[in-house]
């Protein structure tokens, strides 16, 4: 088809950008971010300290690890609603054990990141086994796995909490702390799995299209287990990260924590149908929200307010971002028009 | 002629549809560039291009689903908004590919849908019943007006879908490839209804991939290629030939047969049976052989091929591939053993959409670009940019999401993937469905060359035409059995079709 070359010849360079649109939608996310920054430093003296920011990164870390979990399961069409739950039980049992049975902490933390594994080979077994709609399937176990940690922890924080807890919490790397450290560090790996390995581009097919996978030779079955599987564990780190933050297996803390991950990741460009979205941006939908909480904390809104901004900022965040993607769109539209009106003269 | 005739006559063709200067783009794609395109009263215009050359955009246009960058579309001198209500205020129905019924109401609420009669508030029955049963006695006698329409045949609810437009008086009614999933006689019966609207002054567009249908029932013909008008002329001026020049722009070449020797047996099937769906099969393809498969829809093609390929389970037989037995419901394994599958629907079944042209040809590939679980990016880029090159497949770049390419395209890289595993069988689910003709004669040589170079191929295909010039041998299928193997001395249209329907 000779006379179609010069035309799609001048519509490649203009094709290629629609990958800038992916782009373009972490740098929206980051000019919010730092608009937002802006504001802040501007109406809070205390916003731009080093200490204000590094306890913004700080809480942001437990929400980051946990998002990272839920972005394989949302990547692959699912949701998980157990990761608070798999949280809190991480925490008291890498305490608990310690204090209650007397193991070794480092046994009872191994046994906590089993724990977080287990529910989600659970979670991942009742989806895709038992065929049980993720939603419904993680909501048992969230609220098994919640009911478990106050039955084993007599429904209180327990502590004091083993040395190697305090030491995680004050541990510094080349001056940064250690928990944002082992967040970054996570999450890098969890990029590399996505982007580089089998079992990531698995994730993504599994998620765009299970029976063209499936059909492709992917045991989408595992995959999906996998994913959930990664939930649990990445929740159950996060159980140890606020065992450390709060010094206390902590059976009554990150309630609602599963909505406000869920809401990070979406914010951050993960497609709640799957197959699309990456951990980088994720991350900075992450900061966005921790941006938030810290802002509804330093401008004292009254308390009750505090949950009725934040679902604002989400609602905003989220329709900028539609907006922002058809704005770019429509512009390129434009381009493409008068493009083509100069190079191809009328044929009939 | 006297003069009132002529007045008569030039009345009847005055354009009711006119689309003037419409231009449209898509993120990336220039999809329609200028077109002007009309339609006129108790005329049937049929609409052609290869895929991917505006029709469907066109088509959603008219039907009031996206809104011209630049142009306007007017009817009866009433310009058409951008909004699928304002169509059918003017007067514009369309009947899509796959009916747009909702199942669980009757025929007669479908074609009264969001147009209930009322009376006092409440939905009046009778009067609902009375009208329907008025516009459907016009086109389908045979119905029942208050069958649910999830329970008749595609053909039925394709019927009851002309008769909502004939409640609504429409003015143009639009068909989008109406016969892709109707029989012969079912096509007759629609034709004779399309005749008879048309004799009552109705418009028609046809869109159709079929060029023996636009030659039967079409007055003019219209053809588009990527995104501009090419022409508009009446059916009289045209042939085949002429047609299929304008829709490509150039001379596609027909396929010639060479004599290809045949190897070892690669797939054995025996005695496979899946209750109510397939019954005691048993047959064998050879490497080098072509083996088509024929039959009506639902006789139980693709469940065939679901079996053999491990995405369905079967109750009892056996699948050998190169003398190795394949386990049942495992596509993986059957991989392995050397099978790969184009199946019918590409975009449910085999492309992720969001993903790139890249990633979808190696999926089928990622164990062998990769060792210790992670991907080779250079090892991937390489064999996408072969299979692309091999198969000249017209992508911008390997890294563009495979959903943005035309139908034939998307088709040659679900075939990529395949080639780059160098399968033992490979087995072909109507292949050329809803592609061009232009990729369409590139796919059937490529099946050719395939077989040639010692690939055992089974063809599963409901075009006659792609059956008898492609394969060495025809089975026929019938209510899940094998109803005829015909070599292919015997196969002929005439055959294939009675062992089809009554063998």
């Amino acid at each position: 088809m000779a006379d179609r070359v010069p035309q799609s010849s001048g519509l490649s360079a203009l094709r290629g950008r629609i990958s800038f649109i992916d782009l373009v939608q972490s740098l929206g996310l980051m000019a919010i971010i730092l608009l937002g920054g802006l504001i802040m430093t501007a109406m809070s003296p205390v916003f731009a300290t080093v200490r204000n920011i590094e306890n913004v990164l700080q809480s942001a870390t437990i929400i980051a690890v946990v998002a990272i979990g839920q972005t394989f399961v949302i990547l692959v069409a699912g949701i998980d609603l157990s990761v608070a739950s798999v949280l809190v039980l991480s925490s008291v049992l890498a305490v608990g054990l310690v204090q209650f049975q007397g193991l070794s902490p480092e046994i009872a933390i191994i046994l906590a990141l089993c724990a977080g594994l287990g529910i989600g080979l659970v979670n991942g077994l009742a989806v895709t086994k038992l065929r049980i709609p993720p939603l419904i399937a993680t909501l048992a176990t969230m609220t098994i796995g919640r009911g478990m940690a106050y039955i084993y922890s007599g429904g209180t924080n327990i502590a004091p909490v083993p040395r190697i807890f305090i030491d995680l919490q004050a541990s510094r790397f080349l001056g940064v702390p250690g928990v944002i450290v082992l967040t970054l560090v996570l999450a890098a790996l969890a990029q590399i799995v996505l982007s580089r390995t089998q079992f990531g581009r698995s994730v993504y097919a599994t998620g765009g299209n299970p029976l063209a996978a499936r059909l492709a030779g992917i045991k989408t079955e595992r995959v999906i287990i996998a994913a959930f599987m990664i939930s649990g564990l990445m929740s159950a780190i996060a159980g140890l990260l606020i065992t450390a933050r709060f010094e206390a297996g902590a059976a009554t803390a990150a309630q609602g924590l599963e909505l406000a991950v869920i809401a990070a990741v979406v914010i951050g460009g993960v497609s709640l149908f799957g197959g699309e979205g990456n951990i980088g941006s994720m991350l900075l939908g992450v900061l966005l929200l921790g941006l938030v909480q810290n802002a509804v904390n330093l401008l004292n809104v009254p308390p009750n307010w505090d949950s009725v901004v934040s679902g604002l900022v989400i609602a905003a965040a989220a329709a900028l971002d539609v907006y922002r993607r058809s704005y770019l769109e429509a512009g390129m539209r434009k381009k493409i028009i008068a493009k083509a009106a100069r190079s191809t003269p009328k044929t009939s | 002629m006297s003069v009132a005739e002529v007045i008569s006559v030039a009345e009847d063709l005055r354009p009711v549809l006119i689309a003037k200067g419409i231009t449209k783009s898509f993120p990336g794609v220039l999809a329609l560039d200028n077109v002007d395109f009309n339609v006129r009263a108790g005329e049937v215009t049929a609409l052609l291009g290869e895929n991917g050359a505006g029709k469907s955009t066109l088509i959603k246009m008219m039907a009031g689903f996206y809104a011209p960058d630049r142009g306007e579309i007017t009817v009866d001198g009433v310009v058409l908004s951008p909004d699928p209500s304002s169509a059918h205020r003017v007067g514009v129905a369309t009947i899509h590919q796959d009916a747009h019924l909702v199942p669980a109401m009757s025929a007669a609420e479908n074609i009264m849908l969001g147009r209930w009669p009322t009376r006092y508030g409440w939905l009046n029955k009778r009067l609902q019943k009375e009208r329907a049963a008025r516009a459907l006695a016009r086109v389908a006698p045979h119905l029942n007006p208050s069958t649910p329409a999830g329970r008749l045949s595609s053909a039925d609810q394709q019927l009851v879908e002309i008769a909502r437009a004939i409640s609504e008086d429409s003015k143009v009614l639009i068909m989008d490839e109406p016969t892709t999933s109707l029989s012969p006689p079912e096509i007759d019966r629609l034709f004779n209804v399309v005749e008879d609207l048309k004799s009552k002054g109705m418009s028609i567009v046809f869109v159709s991939h079929w060029l023996e249908e636009v030659f039967r029932i079409a007055d003019r013909v219209t053809v588009l290629r990527d995104g501009r008008l090419i022409g508009t002329r009446p059916i009289s001026e045209l042939d085949h030939d002429k047609v299929i020049r304008m829709m490509v722009g150039r001379e596609v070449r027909d396929t010639i047969l060479t004599k290809r020797p045949v190897g070892d047996v690669v797939l054995k099937v025996s005695k496979l049976t899946r209750e109510n769906v397939l019954e005691n099969i048993s047959f064998e393809v050879r490497a080098g052989e072509i083996v088509g498969m024929s039959g009506l829809v639902g006789a139980g093609r693709s469940e065939l091929a679901a079996a053999i390929f491990g995405i369905d389970p079967y109750d009892s037989g056996s699948v050998e591939i190169g003398g190795i037995a394949v386990s049942p419901n495992d596509p993986k394994a059957a991989i392995e053993a050397g099978v790969g599958l184009v199946p019918e629907d590409r975009r449910q079944q085999a492309l992720v959409g969001l993903m790139s042209v890249k990633s979808n040809i190696t999926l089928s590939l990622l164990d062998r670009i990769s060792s210790f679980g992670f991907l080779s990016m250079a090892k991937e880029q390489a064999i996408a940019d072969r299979e692309i090159r091999a198969l000249a497949v017209k992508t911008p770049s390997s890294k563009t999401r495979v959903s943005t390419l035309s139908g034939g395209n998307q088709q040659k890289v679900v075939l990529a993937r395949w080639l780059a595993r160098k399968p033992k069988l490979l087995i072909l689910d109507e292949p050329t469905k809803g592609i061009d003709v232009g990729a369409k004669s590139e796919i059937s040589e490529l099946i050719l060359r395939l077989a040639e170079g010692g690939m055992a191929i089974l063809l599963i295909s409901s075009e006659l035409p792609e059956i008898l010039t492609l394969t060495d041998r025809v089975l026929v299928m019938r209510s899940g059995r094998i109803s005829a193997s015909l070599p292919k001395e015997q196969a002929t249209a005439e055959t294939i079709m009675s062992f089809a329907t009554t063998g």
